[in-house]
């Protein structure tokens, strides 16, 4: 009774959010409709880094380069297999998990820093195969289009609207079927791995089968995630996918709160927000063109080792001390 | 044939460049167990200060010198005053395996920030200080100049030095003995903290040496290691992180099979063949190459 | 139990109380033609500003703001001044979506000028829906064909040759001149647009190298692999032809590679227009002696001509306005640019609108003056700019001059093999102190 309650709870949550979302898609202009679609993207891609890292206490440097193996399957089921993009962004993320745990498997016995170097050669190896092959497009690309909005939506509807729903719908659905799996007996799993590897496998827990599923369903996530940015830049090559990224992540994991998917919708905020308004510092503040070109990633690194700091498990715990 | 020398050598010279990096990288490692993303902005930055005086005083060598002596300070200033308060702060919880990893990450972007808001975003260039153009042997010119070889001796030598630092002083047992069990050490009546600085001292001038040997060949401007960096990273991990002389064996190791690769099959294969190298070596010895069968389990 | 309900609630309410705040900091966007008004046009310019690319292509926006403000203080276009917004894109696609993205919606800019990058600005163009905007993208820096396509770039206006015709031409050149027909040719070219472009380009013009094209990953060749692949080459006999594809510091550290194998002599060097500006490789540390016979293809006179008017009178306002930085062929290319922009606005006249300047561009725009030496070919079938160079060699000093003491300019296109063919195109002379009067 106990349980069903308390699962019921947090899909009404979500549902609710999900509602806000749609109401203020509604009101604002069509360049926060594009920023929201950003956000709710690198959201997703952040609960795919605090349900492996968090979660079952895995470190990966590498998820750029998941994003962009789910991010290359959509892309070339639209254009080769011409198939619906809903269909797309799922096979994006099937293709991703698999991928994902051919590695688990070889990474299962790979602790800590192993496990993080093996993952940033992944990262910086990968997006050049992408021009090892014609099919993947080179260094252009392949074309990404989640096409118009159904005209039934009418002729206001913007595509920049339709972005927004579809990766607001996409990433809301994953985290809800993510905030369920933590909580469940997998949940318990991956924490038990996280927290004493040595005292999970005394009471049972098969430890490279479980982390290994981690790594997959994190993948998973992650590659959906890939699907939604190359929807957002309509197309997909392999200098969207930069080690950057994975490091803006982590950036976004940590500063919300690494244990916790409750922060992401906040690290993707985050992630958007921050260059914007740097931007802004930055050319209203003015100085010489060095000054201006480094302060974003000068406001971005500081705002990280600032939540290192004095956040180091989330916001929530700035909170949590008021209480 | 030719190719195949020419080969050699190039390996040899982007393998010992490595080196540098990656015993630095496994120095902060053993004395606290970080992964020291900023050691790329710290041999960054102390190459723009061998730069600048460089270019003051008319002489490469000073600058050199400039650069090990910053790079030690630097290295111990963020020992002391960076990493040992996110220490303190983050005791318990898995956290403690992310939040250095991730704070380094945020350092790395705040010197290179502060590189460019001092130095701008332009390439410089350093010139070496002995001549670049190859030897000739017979008629022919190899790759290897008398700056590759001034590389490859500076690289040997400071191995050399820190060999027997680590294995034959007092010192270097103190810095084994801190990182291997910190409580042991201080009931011995170590100074673990300190020596912890020093292991950083001694790192960031082993990467202040690392920038200065390398720009020569390339160019200067904040990213400019960055590169250097992720190889210097796969290069310890290839070689086991706890092992002086795995990273150096690592570095070595991928060196050679980066320009052979390169050479023979393809340039596009550059980046592939390091996670390639990387992943064979962990599948067989998850620990990297020389790491100690006995040891702490992470 | 309550904290957890209670922090979600509160994680939940904070979200959605940012979200707000990103919302009612923005005004709601009115106007026919954004971008416009009775005083100012914005302009805006989505560019790499850091990274390698900008080590060739980092001058552009500045460049640019310097020629439009010499304008600005010359009674602008028709009273109206321009306000140029330059955003740094890094060369990656993402970037140059949302900065794109950013510029239409954001900034509210009028056109696009000067967008550069092929899988950086395809990406743009369509995440920022220029078409549907009926957004003018004029001059694209790029070598890339592919955006001359009405239907998929409609408001795009190409203005650089693209590196098919540059490889073309290059080709050509290759085959008439008696010393370097009989050598050995090689290709080394980044493994991106500009290479692969190119190496189609040498398929288009009949041309065979001697062993398949060396390719390498944008900013990976490093100074020991340059030393590779030129030990591999010099094995070739005679004096053989090394085409360079790639960005200037690229070209630098395989120049600085051949100095150091003593292989400058052994080859004949042609590089391509994007890593070939001479100013930047001396800056990078190639030796003059080892520029000194390089041999490069062009569409300008050289930036160091100061007998040209076009250069000389670009240099002025370069010093005026744009103090500190060194004259060179980017500076050239950008004001080149701004100026073509101007007379595009003026075409569109008084009552000035996007579909204006598009159909100006169309009707008018092959006529427009420019530094350029082949002829802008707009047309209402065709975005495409110049089409066309002529080949030059370099000196010591980095000055490019005709290959042969005559100046030959050579006309062709992108995608069919025929042969490039002699062009009799003579230049319109600079409007009056470089001010537009269309």
């Amino acid at each position: 009774m106990h349980k069903i309650s308390a699962n019921r709870k947090r899909l009404l949550a979500f549902i609710l959010l999900g509602w806000a979302l749609l109401f203020i898609g509604d009101r604002v202009g069509e360049l926060q409709q594009y920023q929201g679609a950003f956000v709710a993207m690198y959201a997703l891609a952040i609960a795919s880094i605090i349900l492996l890292t968090g979660y079952s206490g895995q470190l990966s440097l590498g998820h750029s380069a998941l994003m962009a193996v789910g991010a290359y399957a959509g892309a070339l089921s639209i254009n080769n297999l011409k198939l619906h993009p809903v269909i797309a962004l799922i096979i994006a993320a099937l293709v991703a998990g698999i991928f994902g745990l051919i590695l688990g498997i070889a990474a299962a016995r790979l602790s800590g820093p192993y496990l993080a170097g093996t993952t940033l050669a992944l990262a910086i190896s990968l997006p050049t195969i992408a021009n090892q092959f014609t099919i993947l497009g080179g260094e252009q690309g392949i074309l990404f289009d989640i096409g118009t909005p159904p005209t039934r939506f009418g002729e206001e509807f913007s595509q920049y609207k339709w972005f927004f729903w579809v990766s607001s719908l996409a990433a809301l659905i994953m985290i809800w079927l993510l905030s369920n799996l933590v909580h469940s007996k997998y949940g318990r799993v991956f924490r038990a791995l996280r927290d004493n590897q040595t005292a999970a496998q005394l009471a049972g827990i098969n430890v490279g089968r479980q982390k290994a599923v981690a790594f997959a369903v994190s993948s998973g996530v992650a590659g959906l995630a890939g699907g939604l940015l190359v929807m957002l830049i309509s197309g997909v090559s392999p200098s969207a996918f930069p080690l950057s990224l994975s490091f803006s992540l982590l950036t976004g994991a940590v500063v919300t709160g690494v244990y916790d998917l409750k922060g992401v919708m906040l690290g993707g905020l985050v992630l958007v927000a921050i260059p914007e308004i740097a931007d802004s510092i930055g050319s209203r503040v003015g100085g010489s063109d060095g000054f201006t070109m480094a302060l974003p990633g000068f406001l971005v690194s500081a705002l990280l080792i600032l939540a290192v700091l004095f956040t180091p498990n989330g916001p929530g715990q700035l909170l949590k001390k008021k209480m | 044939m030719l190719q195949f020398i020419t080969a050699i050598l190039t390996s040899l010279s982007a393998g010992a460049i490595y080196a540098l990096m990656s015993t630095a990288l496994v120095l902060v490692w053993r004395s606290t167990r970080v992964i020291n993303f900023a050691q790329a902005g710290q041999a960054v930055l102390t190459t723009y200060i061998g730069y600048e005086i460089t270019i003051r005083t008319g002489s490469y060598w000073y600058g050199l010198i400039a650069a090990i002596l910053s790079g030690a300070l630097i290295g111990a200033i963020i020992d002391r005053f960076f990493m040992r308060p996110i220490f303190k702060r983050i005791k318990s919880g898995p956290i403690v395996m992310i939040a250095p990893v991730v704070a380094t990450l945020g350092l790395l972007g705040i010197i290179q920030a502060i590189i460019g808001f001092i130095w701008g975003l332009n390439y410089q260039t350093l010139a070496a200080p002995v001549s670049t153009d190859g030897y000739k042997i017979a008629n022919t010119v190899i790759a290897f100049s008398p700056y590759n070889l001034m590389v490859l001796l500076s690289v040997t030598i400071t191995m050399v030095l820190l060999t027997v630092l680590f294995q034959k002083t007092n010192i270097g047992l103190a810095l084994r003995a801190s990182a291997y069990s910190p409580e042991i050490a201080k009931l011995s009546g170590i100074k673990v903290d300190a020596v912890r600085t020093l292991g950083w001292a001694i790192a960031g001038a082993a990467s202040g040496l690392a920038g200065m040997l390398y720009i020569p060949n390339s160019y200067l401007y904040p990213n400019g290691m960055d590169v250097l960096l992720v190889f210097g990273f796969i290069a310890a991990v290839i070689g086991g992180l706890d092992s002086l002389f795995g990273a150096v064996a690592g570095a070595m190791i991928l060196g050679f099979a980066i320009n052979f690769v390169a050479t023979y099959i393809s340039y596009k294969l550059v980046f592939p063949t390091a996670f390639v190298i990387l992943i064979l070596v962990l599948l067989v010895k998850p620990g990297g190459l020389f790491s100690s069968s006995k040891g702490r389990k992470d | 139990m309550i904290r957890n309900t209670r922090m979600k609630r509160i994680s939940i309410v904070s979200a959605v109380a940012l979200a707000g705040a990103m919302v009612l900091s923005t005004l709601p966007a009115q106007a026919a033609d954004p971008g416009v008004t009775s005083t100012e046009i914005k302009l805006g310019l989505s560019s790499p500003q850091t990274g390698t690319v900008a080590l060739s292509y980092g001058k552009l926006p500045k460049a640019m703001k310097a020629y439009f403000d010499y304008i600005n203080a010359n009674g602008g276009v028709y009273g109206r001044k321009i306000k140029l917004i330059a955003r740094d894109d890094k060369y990656l696609p993402t970037q140059a979506a949302t900065q794109t993205t950013n510029l239409v919606l954001n900034d509210k800019v009028f056109a696009l000028v000067g967008a550069l990058g092929t899988a950086t600005h395809t990406k743009a163009y369509t995440a920022a829906q220029l078409a549907k905007n009926n957004v003018p993208d004029l001059f694209v820096n790029t070598g890339f064909s592919g955006f001359d396509n009405k239907t998929k770039y409609p408001t795009a206006f190409l203005i650089l040759p693209s590196y098919a015709m540059e490889a073309k031409i290059i080709a050509k050149f290759i085959a008439d001149t008696p010393t370097l027909k009989p050598q050995a040719s090689f290709l080394i070219a980044q493994d991106d647009e500009f290479g692969i472009d190119g190496v189609n380009g040498f398929k288009l013009g009949g041309h065979t190298f001697a062993a398949a094209p060396t390719l390498y990953p944008q900013g990976s060749l490093t100074s020991a692999l340059a030393e590779g692949a030129l030990t591999k080459l010099s094995a070739a006999p005679g004096k053989p032809v090394i085409v360079l594809m790639g960005t200037t510091d690229t070209t630098a550290t395989i120049l600085k590679a051949a100095e150091k194998l003593s292989l400058t002599t052994k080859f004949n060097w042609i590089a391509g227009s994007v890593g070939g500006d001479a100013n930047t490789l001396l800056a990078l540390g190639v030796k003059s002696t080892t520029i000194d016979g390089v041999m490069a293809a062009s569409f300008f006179p050289d930036a160091k001509d100061t007998t040209d008017e076009y250069v000389s009178q670009f240099m002025k306002i370069n010093t005026k306005y744009n103090p500190g930085v060194t004259f060179d062929n980017v500076v050239l290319q950008a004001m080149n640019t701004a100026m073509l922009t101007v007379q595009a606005l003026r075409a569109a006249g008084k009552n000035l609108t996007r579909a204006g300047v598009i159909s100006a561009m169309e009707t008018k725009g092959s006529t427009f003056a420019s530094a350029g030496l082949v002829p802008l070919n707009y047309s209402k079938t065709s975005h495409v700019g110049y089409n066309g160079y002529w080949f030059g060699q370099l000196n010591a000093q980095g000055e490019l001059k005709p290959f042969g003491g005559k100046l030959t300019a050579y006309t062709t296109d992108s995608t069919s093999t025929s042969a490039p063919v002699a062009s009799t195109f003579v230049r319109k002379p600079i409007p009056k102190n470089g001010i537009p009067t269309n």
